[in-house]
């Protein structure tokens, strides 16, 4: 078959790999602790938090990177790296949608993100995030009239102190690791999410993230708090230009699940992925953990087919009796990516439950790898768990991995873990060439319905661009 | 544990013969500049050395036993209705009294200290060459330590029809002391053998350190039946290496039982270096009280056309505790392999812990490989269908504990070694259920 064509296809381009030509305030390279206060004072920010960055900072100061993971890469220069870049006239806080510059939201609009209120796609507000700071957030209106809270967490952190204070940091603690401590030191906005007590959150809540300054790092902090009896479905999507240096994105995302209540968290990740020769592409080493109280429901899913290296465990803590964690996954790596993702299920209280379904593809000379770890505790009774971890390969020059741990200390927990590797059929590819398909279209069936379990736990709008971005990434890899 | 460190590799062999010099220095080198495994070294996560770091084991017995009639120690390994070839080791040293001296024709057993020069080149260029030091620290170690040992080999397409059964037997010494083990197999193309390797202790609290290895070459279309049953004592400490070779066509049959300890640490690691190899390899972990074992099984698949099949099982009881880490690496050039592991544990107690980590890493891509692990205890289903026929629940609980395991028991080629084991088990579930 026409081996040059799959060529062209596997080198197909980066969609979102352009630069928005935009004036930016950004700080030089460097971190001190005149950084973080310049941080800190830049988003008027109370002493207590300023306090709390430096003693993040402290900590991280002596903290090592984790080398565990199995992913290599060139070490990250922290000192060579922006802390903060903003686009001017933005960093003053966030400013009504036609105060915005045009550019930015030309940017937008590329990248096909709704942030006119009036544009289709409706029923989904949008957090828009360049850079550094929070552009504009959509809908705003409409949420406070169901008293729910969706803003830039540096405006939350003015609005609503006593929810930051008490939430901050309770779920990953500022020297739960090594990025994490650099976030809570530098972190400069994200996305900040309340929803009150028996309140159905009444459309999909939506960040999108937008690297666009070279040189930088993104540290964006989300926190989501579902209070008792609520509901929220929130998105995540990112892109980044393209660019021949690696550039670093550390996150922090922290979600609380009161009693009774259920979060569900969606991510699109498509951050730069690097070129076919491996050059470039972000550095995606994220920390995300929520806590659910008793029968509360936390889901993660998550489509990682960008970043260069991804390192990445978006985790549950089942604190309460009869919660739930879900974890569904679609890892897909080609060229030169690396990506060591999966999750952590710690079961803590009775009757919890969790369900990890994870997908890797591996493609080009990616190596891709499934960690995961399930915990059951001395007090979990009749906690259950199923683990299904299922890889494929695509080429011979790649690699698929898992390495899941399981610890059990409570007899009426029941733990079971399945995990296999494949490539694609000759078989299966030869029942869809047979019926008229070309052999493209047949690899992208067969993997599109190896990731359906994962899919179909998407929001509508993101199952379409998921499957989308597969066919972008994957087409043609097989021959 | 610096100190036990330093202090491992200063006791030298006692009587070592001068030719295996080289072999304990390039150890020596080995386990200086290797850091002494802690809880963050990830092989070790879930063990800790801490019962060795008093250094108090790091002593010899004496090679003249107490025991004046040495036919008293039988009872404690022999194995009923087993005819064998038998290699008896007490507290680390040969004993000729207790040993077959007959061998069948074909096999060639050969002590370290018997060995001729012709021999002893044969033997230098073996040991070592399997086992790789720099990734398992007491493999240098026991290259340090090295001064007796067995060397056996199997003449090509022989069949050795009596199994070879090699007791490492330790007595109670009125000090802690540690033992040196050390064992060498080829089998040449088309040879086949059973070897047992039994380790037991005499004694209620068996003061003893055993450092374990055994380096297993099965040359073309070689079989061999390996069982090595870690039987000591809870008190003795253990920590053990099995490294095999594998060559085109070959199997690898192996069966591991071992119960728990203080410390208790096993390393099996299968190397597939020719195509069309076969490894069946099936375990059983028992630790009670406050026990503690730790197996951790690597198959290296380096070549096309191998096969893995791999069963371990575990029952954990009271307030011990299981690791199992089980690794399977698919190389890049290791196209149509198919490999499958299978881990299942049960938890008997509210203070039992399990600990399993199957593990691929695979960088071929027309490959087959599936792993799962399973943590549970006895389904309350099976226990009301038992009791609905009038049996006691306790009854009942140890049926089924036994049955989990035998399982893989039922695998094992030697009825007599069947046999010996079962008793064995049963009696373990039955004073659990008390």
């Amino acid at each position: 078959m026409a081996e040059t064509q799959i060529d062209e296809r596997l080198k197909s381009d980066y969609e979102a790999g352009f630069v928005t030509d935009i004036e930016s305030e950004t700080l030089p390279p460097g971190l001190n602790q005149e950084v973080i206060e310049f941080i800190s004072n830049k988003k008027n920010e109370p002493d207590w938090l300023l306090e709390w960055r430096l003693r993040a900072y402290e900590q991280w100061r002596e903290m090592q990177e984790p080398q565990w993971a199995h992913v290599h890469y060139p070490k990250v220069d922290f000192d060579a790296l922006s802390y903060y870049s903003a686009p001017k006239g933005v960093g003053e806080g966030p400013k009504s949608l036609d105060e915005v510059d045009p550019e930015l939201l030309r940017t937008y609009e590329k990248l096909g993100i709704p942030l006119h209120e009036q544009e289709v796609l409706a029923g989904v507000a949008v957090d828009a995030v360049f850079d550094s700071v929070s552009v504009t957030t959509t809908f705003r209106e409409k949420l406070h009239e169901a008293g729910v809270i969706f803003c830039p967490i540096s405006e939350a952190v003015h609005e609503y102190p006593e929810l930051i204070k008490t939430y901050l940091g309770s779920v990953v603690p500022q020297r739960d690791n090594f990025y994490a401590a650099l976030n809570s030191a530098v972190f400069s906005d994200g996305s900040f999410v309340y929803i009150p007590k028996g309140v159905r959150c009444p459309m999909e809540l939506s960040t999108y993230f937008r690297i666009n300054e070279a040189k930088t790092g993104q540290f964006e902090r989300t926190l989501i708090i579902a209070d008792e009896g609520s509901y929220v479905s929130y998105l995540e999507g990112c892109t980044a230009p393209m660019r021949d240096e690696n550039q670093l994105h550390a996150a922090v995302v922290e979600l609380v699940a009161l009693k009774d209540a259920e979060i569900k968290y969606s991510t699109v990740q498509n951050w730069y992925p690097g070129d076919s020769e491996g050059k470039g592409g972000i550095y995606n080493f994220v920390t995300k953990r929520g806590v659910c109280h008793d029968n509360a429901k936390i889901s993660w899913t998550q489509v990682e087919t960008g970043s260069a290296v991804t390192w990445k465990y978006p985790s549950v803590v089942l604190r309460g009796d009869n919660s739930t964690g879900e974890f569904y996954s679609v890892a897909l790596t080609n060229n030169y990516q690396q990506a060591d993702t999966g999750t952590k299920m710690i079961h803590m209280g009775k009757n919890t439950s969790s369900t990890i379904v994870s997908k890797g593809i591996s493609a080009g000379k990616s190596q891709n790898a499934y960690r995961g770890l399930v915990r059951m505790g001395p007090n979990a009774e009749n906690a259950r768990n199923y683990t299904q971890c299922d890889s494929m390969l695509i080429g011979d020059a790649c690699g698929a991995h898992t390495f899941p741990y399981i610890e059990s200390k409570n007899p009426s927990a029941v733990v079971e873990h399945e995990a296999s590797t494949s490539k694609v059929s000759e078989d299966q590819l030869y029942l869809c060439r047979q019926r008229g398909l070309d052999p493209e279209k047949a690899v992208s069936l067969i993997v599109n319905g190896f990731c359906k379990e994962v899919f179909r736990e998407l929001p509508m709008e993101f199952a379409v661009e998921a499957g989308k971005l597969l066919e972008v990434s994957l087409e043609g890899s097989v021959g | 544990m610096s100190d036990f460190a330093e202090a491992a590799v200063a006791l030298s062999p006692q009587n070592s013969p001068g030719w295996l010099g080289e072999l304990q220095q390039q150890g020596r080198n080995e386990w200086q500049v290797t850091p002494l495994p802690t809880r963050k070294t990830e092989a070790w996560k879930y063990t800790s050395l801490h019962p060795l770091s008093s250094g108090d084991f790091l002593r010899w017995a004496p090679a003249k036993n107490k025991f004046t009639d040495v036919n008293r120690l039988r009872p404690f390994y022999a194995i009923e209705g087993l005819d064998a070839a038998r290699l008896v080791f007490i507290n680390g040293h040969f004993n000729a009294a207790l040993s077959s001296s007959d061998f069948a024709e074909g096999l060639e057993v050969l002590r370290f200290a018997e060995a001729d020069e012709a021999q002893r080149q044969v033997i230098q260029e073996s040991l070592g060459s399997i086992a790789d030091r720099s990734e398992h620290p007491f493999a240098a170690l026991n290259d340090s330590w090295i001064e007796e040992g067995l060397f056996i080999r199997v003449a090509a397409n022989t069949r050795i029809d009596k199994p070879l059964h090699v007791i490492y037997l330790t007595t109670e010494q009125a000090e802690a002391f540690s033992v040196q083990q050390r064992l060498f197999v080829e089998l040449e193309s088309g040879a086949e053998l059973s070897l047992i390797e039994h380790f037991a202790s005499t004694e209620e609290a068996q003061n003893s350190f055993t450092n374990a290895l055994t380096e297993l070459r099965l040359q073309a279309n070689a079989r061999l039946h390996h069982y090595r049953l870690q039987l000591e004592e809870e008190q003795a400490l253990h920590i053990g290496g099995v490294h095999v070779d594998l060559q085109r066509d070959a199997l690898y049959d192996g069966f591991h039982l071992g119960l728990g300890g203080r410390l208790k640490r096993i390393d099996v690691v299968v190397n597939h270096n020719g195509s069309g190899a076969h490894c069946d390899l099936n375990g059983v972990y028992l630790p009670r009280h406050e026990q503690h074992i730790d197996y951790h099984t690597c198959i290296e698949h380096r070549v096309p056309h191998c096969t893995t099949e791999e069963n371990f099982r575990g029952i954990i009881g009271e307030r011990a505790r299981a690791v199992f880490n089980g690794r399977i690496h698919i190389h890049k050039d290791a196209q149509k392999t198919n490999a499958q592991l299978n881990n299942r544990n049960l938890l008997t107690s509210r203070e039992a812990e399990i600990d399993t980590k199957p593990e691929l890493e695979i960088y071929a891509d027309d490959v087959q490989c599936a792993h799962g692990a399973t943590i549970a205890q006895l389904e309350e289903k099976s226990l009301y269908y038992l009791q609905s026929r009038g049996i006691a629940r306790r009854e009942a609980e140890v049926m089924l504990s036994f049955g989990f395991i035998n399982e893989l028991i039922n695998r094992v080629n030697e009825p007599a070694l069947q046999d010996y084991l079962r008793p064995i088990l049963s009696e373990l579930f039955v004073e659990d259920a008390r």
